[in-house]
């Protein structure tokens, strides 16, 4: 049997655990580059891929918003949605551009300049949002989010004549590549790069001073007040911060990049809820912790659509078949609320999280500060005897 | 020496039919230590919330320094130069030691290094004898240790005004001194310090100045040995003998 205190001792001996973490996520990086390579691999398989990029940013921006800054939000697809929906109506339609008073043919917005305009507009609704959002708190900011996305995607689907109703919208497709394999490798990398540019800014944002003082809002915003805070400033910026992260990936994944076309179905609580399942078992207090949640989620997800299981010892079922083969159907769907469950029980910081620590080395300075722990009349004895 | 300057004008504050803070007017123009007193219910922490900007006056002004911070929100109130601690402690729990002392640090000077900012942070928390607990999640500390975090933090915002708001309470009697050579020390440094305290023997020792606050007003501002046999004060805490 392997001995994990000697394997971990080698391991803080030798190369420590931070290089090795370094090596681990560069190796991962690396398989993800590979993989479209792999010629064995078929387009089906690039597509979950590329879902599972999507939703990694969904998760780990979410992961920001909710976990890291305390602004529990369900409001995190509709701002998706906004970005799409608005990246798409502004390349087809004119109304909007005369509803502005501008004359500019929507003929002319490339799929790039839409999806900026898409970005910028889901920003834009992201600091009306956070607005009204300031007074409130816990369940009334959720219940608000929840309000306010149900309302967009009631419009989007009640307005068909212009949004395509339960049909969806079409975006202006990003890439015009004509050879269906070449087009879906691209995409690939496109939404591979997209999800590293994502995680890259919302670590910048995690970590600087900004990072600082959302976590210190989180756990009491009256005493971040208090030590100088601008609560208000903060709150408004993480929301048009991650609306606009989220607007993007939405308007580029809709871009004919994963999907072909945007549906009101996208924005239903369900989908919300996939997407904050994802970083809490990931971890939604860590954003690699919530995309690496997001992305395994998808991937098993679309792997456990049908379980085959092969039969050993030349068994056979009933019907003669030497597996057994179960389409799982929604049953998939019960085990991930069984896993969700169990991590919510007995994992609150996510199935990720002893591998996060371990290998930031947390879990050591952890194991130390425990040791000094002490109650006040400990800490007073020991004062007595630092002057005696 | 930082310039100290906090002048409150007629301040009041209604709730609904409670008036709890009734035209209180006094000034702070030299680093002073205050004590602040009066029976529960006096007005004693809602005056707190009305100078650091937590609750609006419903009537009356505020100046600090020649700035009026009246209804300013307390993070303005705090970066114009007065920081409070809480009744209860409001450690910022799933945080370590070290980010509850930088929160300060960067929300009072943002382009300061982090580097600087620690080595200031591990100073204070040296003084407060609690730098071994650095990497500590600020929830693990025992109730005296978050008391003594929080005026940490304080001096990470270098205010010329402090508001301690019942430093004493619930706190080992060594950490008690701690906490009252911190007062002593920071008061050395040309800080003035208003501290509200049940804790008798403390306010005695340490005020040079005594506030007593009743029913919402100031019934004494003064020396405290003055303040000790005002009659008005002496009524206030012991209760008023008909006969006599």
């Amino acid at each position: 049997m392997i001995d994990f205190r000697r394997f971990e001792a080698a391991i803080d001996n030798g190369i420590g655990r931070r290089k090795l973490g370094y090596l681990v996520i560069a190796l991962i990086i690396a398989f993800f580059l590979w993989f479209p390579n792999d010629t064995s691999q078929s387009n089906y398989a690039k597509t979950v891929f590329i879902s599972g990029f999507f939703y990694a940013i969904m998760s780990s921006s979410w992961a920001l918003l909710a976990g890291i800054a305390g602004q529990f939000s369900f409001g995190h697809m509709a701002f998706m949605g906004i970005g799409a929906y608005v990246a798409g109506l502004i390349a087809r339609d004119g109304f909007i551009f005369a509803m502005l008073g501008v004359n500019i043919s929507p003929e002319s917005i490339s799929a790039v300049g839409a999806i900026i305009i898409g970005t910028v507009a889901a920003g834009a609704v992201g600091l009306v949002i956070g607005w009204l959002l300031l007074r409130l708190r816990e369940a009334y900011l959720a219940l608000f989010t929840i309000a306010f996305s149900e309302l967009f995607r009631i419009m989007m689907l009640t307005e068909y004549d212009y949004t395509g109703g339960s049909n969806g919208l079409s975006l202006r497709p990003l890439l015009q590549i004509a050879d269906v394999d070449a087009a879906r490798q691209v995409e690939y990398y496109l939404m591979f790069g997209l999800l590293i540019v994502c995680l890259l800014a919302l670590y910048w944002v995690a970590n600087s001073p900004i990072g600082l003082f959302l976590r210190a809002m989180r756990e009491d915003e009256d005493a971040a007040s208090a030590l100088g805070v601008n609560v208000v400033r903060y709150k408004i910026l993480v929301f048009v911060f991650t609306s606009m992260i989220v607007g993007f990936a939405g308007a580029v994944f809709y871009s004919d990049v994963g999907s072909e076309r945007i549906i009101p179905e996208q924005l239903e609580i369900l989908q919300m809820s996939l997407i904050i399942a994802y970083a809490v078992i990931g971890g939604m207090e860590s954003l690699i912790g919530a995309a690496a949640g997001a992305f395994i989620s998808r991937y098993l997800l679309e792997a456990m659509r049908q379980v085959v299981i092969s039969l050993p010892f030349g068994l056979t079922t009933a019907d003669g078949s030497d597996a057994f083969v179960w389409d799982t159907g929604y049953w998939r769907f019960a085990l991930f609320g069984v896993v969700m469950v169990f991590t919510l029980r007995y994992m609150r910081n996510g199935l990720l999280y002893p591998i996060i620590t371990w290998f930031s080395g947390r879990d050591i300075a952890m194991k130390e500060t425990v040791s000094k722990r002490e109650s006040d009349d400990e800490h007073a004895a020991r004062i007595e005897a630092d002057d005696e | 020496m930082s310039e100290i300057q906090l002048e409150l004008n007629k301040v009041s504050k209604r709730f609904g039919g409670l008036q709890a803070v009734d035209h209180v007017s006094f000034s702070v123009t030299k680093p002073e230590l205050i004590g602040m007193i009066g029976p529960n219910g006096a007005g004693k922490t809602t005056l707190t919330n009305l100078m650091s900007g937590t609750l609006k006056p419903s009537s009356g002004t505020i100046y600090l320094n020649g700035r009026r911070i009246d209804g300013h929100p307390p993070y303005d109130v705090t970066r114009a130069g007065l920081g409070r601690t809480f009744q209860i402690t409001r450690a910022l729990g799933r945080m370590t030691v070290m980010e509850n002392m930088m929160v300060p640090g960067l929300a009072h000077n943002p382009r300061a290094s982090r580097k600087d900012l620690e080595a200031r942070a591990h100073e204070i928390l040296a003084l407060l004898t609690i730098d071994h607990l650095t990497h500590e999640l600020s929830r693990a500390l025992s109730g005296g240790q978050r008391k003594l975090l929080e005026l940490g933090r304080l001096l990470m915002l270098d205010p010329a005004v402090i508001i301690l708001d019942e430093p004493f309470a619930g706190v080992h009697p060594r950490l008690q001194d701690t906490i009252t050579n911190y007062i002593y020390r920071v008061h050395d440094n040309g800080k003035a310090i208003m501290f509200i305290s049940h804790n008798m023997g403390a306010v005695f020792e340490l005020s040079e100045r005594l506030i007593v606050l009743h029913h919402g007003a100031v019934i004494a501002d003064g020396e405290p040995g003055a303040v000790r046999n005002d009659p008005a004060v002496i009524d206030a805490y012991l209760g008023h003998d008909e006969e006599n």
